[in-house]
């Protein structure tokens, strides 16, 4: 048997004893897929990190429809079609997200050197910040992280946390709200 | 996100790999949305009453192939609907309605050439006729419904094609119910009202129906 072939009934072998609950052979699994992962998502994405980002958007993919694979058939057309949807859905994310930006060689000026922040404003406000972000329950701070700090859209946020659009929605007006209120009370 | 972030998701993922059910076979999945879809599609013609020419309409052979097709298409799109859910089956398995599809849309434009040839054709003979896509919209409400809570089972990995064939399935088996009660017989009124409603409404759902497809994601704390 070649070491491909070894390597798909292997594969095999362990996807079918993850979907009965083995959790030791799927923990395997997952880190057997690792290079192999990488290797396939580094082929189109330069970014290190990128690369990381994706695979592990794979291994949540994998995680989430394994109850799909049949050990009947290979398992490795099963796993390349997930694999190429989700580098497929990071591709189409990045260029929505560069459609939105501009590049600029000279920032344009905006505001006189006088009215701007010294260094020691910035750095209380950064302050304020963290703390109004840090009174936030667990589930208001996810949503502001992920949407306003990480830049994810709305529909991105929501496939990440599980919640709905709109619940999200709602989670991240009231967590700007609470913010707002715990900024203005300390200035 | 760093290698180690990797690991500890793994770890994650380990400790929630529960038992999962798999998913049946997609031509057993077909079987039990057509035995639904087909008892609702059912109960409402038989609501409404069936045309009281039907015994004479299943002795014409035009008829039965129109209709039969129509039932074919639409047990073939919901299995292609099926198999687009499953990674790693054929990309063929997607084109499987398209042979009964072709042979339904034969079907009627044989039926047009015969009437436009005929000296039966008059301008009156082709009129708006809503009522058709009416019915075919409300026949497929149920169809549809049960189908994408189905197709939400599978993997979102070609959620356009997912739905699109899903909705196919839905509006073909509502057009084969409309046959059955509604007097409509002309094969240009058909071809435009209600193979031109099939069509509509799958670009419709195809469109719509992508979004309901989501990734499903399990929430991890703290990773």
């Amino acid at each position: 048997m070649t070491d491909r072939a070894e390597r798909e009934s292997r594969w095999r072998d362990l996807m079918e004893s993850s979907q009965q609950g083995d959790q030791v052979a799927y923990a395997r699994l997952l880190r057997e897929l690792l290079p192999l992962l990488r290797r396939v998502v580094g082929r189109k994405w330069r970014s290190p990190q990128d690369v990381e980002d994706i695979v592990q958007d794979i291994l949540l993919s994998v995680h989430s429809v394994r109850h799909t694979y049949e050990p009947a058939r290979p398992f490795m057309p099963w796993l390349m079609t997930i694999t190429s949807r989700r580098i497929a859905d990071a591709a189409r994310r990045l260029s929505s997200r560069a459609a939105n930006e501009t590049t600029v060689d000279i920032m344009p000026e905006t505001s006189s050197g006088d009215g701007t922040k010294n260094h020691d404003d910035v750095s209380n406000d950064r302050q304020d910040l963290q703390m109004a972000l840090s009174e936030l329950s667990d589930g208001q701070r996810e949503a502001v992280e992920l949407m306003k700090l990480q830049g994810l859209s709305l529909e991105e946020a929501a496939l990440k946390t599980g919640k709905s659009v709109a619940a999200l929605k709602v989670t991240v007006h009231r967590a700007l709200k609470a913010m707002r209120a715990s900024m203005e009370k300390k200035n | 996100m760093s290698g180690t972030q990797t690991e500890r998701l793994i770890e994650a993922l380990a400790a929630r790999a529960e038992p999962v059910k798999r998913l049946p076979h997609p031509a057993w999945r077909a079987l039990i949305w057509m035995t639904l879809a087909s008892a609702s599609v059912i109960a409402i013609v038989l609501y409404w009453g069936v045309r009281s020419d039907l015994a004479q309409k299943l002795g014409e052979p035009r008829f039965v192939i129109e209709v039969a097709a129509a039932l074919l298409t639409s047990m073939m799109a919901a299995a292609a609907a099926f198999c687009s859910g499953c990674p790693g089956r054929p990309l063929w398995e997607r084109f499987a309605p398209l042979p009964f599809l072709v042979v339904w849309l034969a079907s009627l434009g044989a039926g047009c050439w015969t009437f436009l040839t005929s000296s039966a054709a008059t301008s009156q003979a082709f009129g708006i006729d809503l009522t058709c896509s009416q019915l075919i919209l409300v026949l497929s409400l149920a169809p549809a419904a049960i189908m994408f809570v189905m197709i939400r089972r599978g993997a979102p990995i070609a959620p356009l094609t997912t739905a699109g064939l899903g909705t196919l399935a839905a509006t073909a088996l509502a057009a084969v119910g409309l046959r059955f009660f509604h007097a409509q017989d002309t094969s240009l009124m058909l071809l435009v009202w209600q193979f031109g409603t099939v069509l509509v409404l799958t670009a419709a759902g195809a469109l719509i129906g992508q979004w309901l497809q989501p990734w499903q994601h399990p929430r991890l704390e703290g990773i």
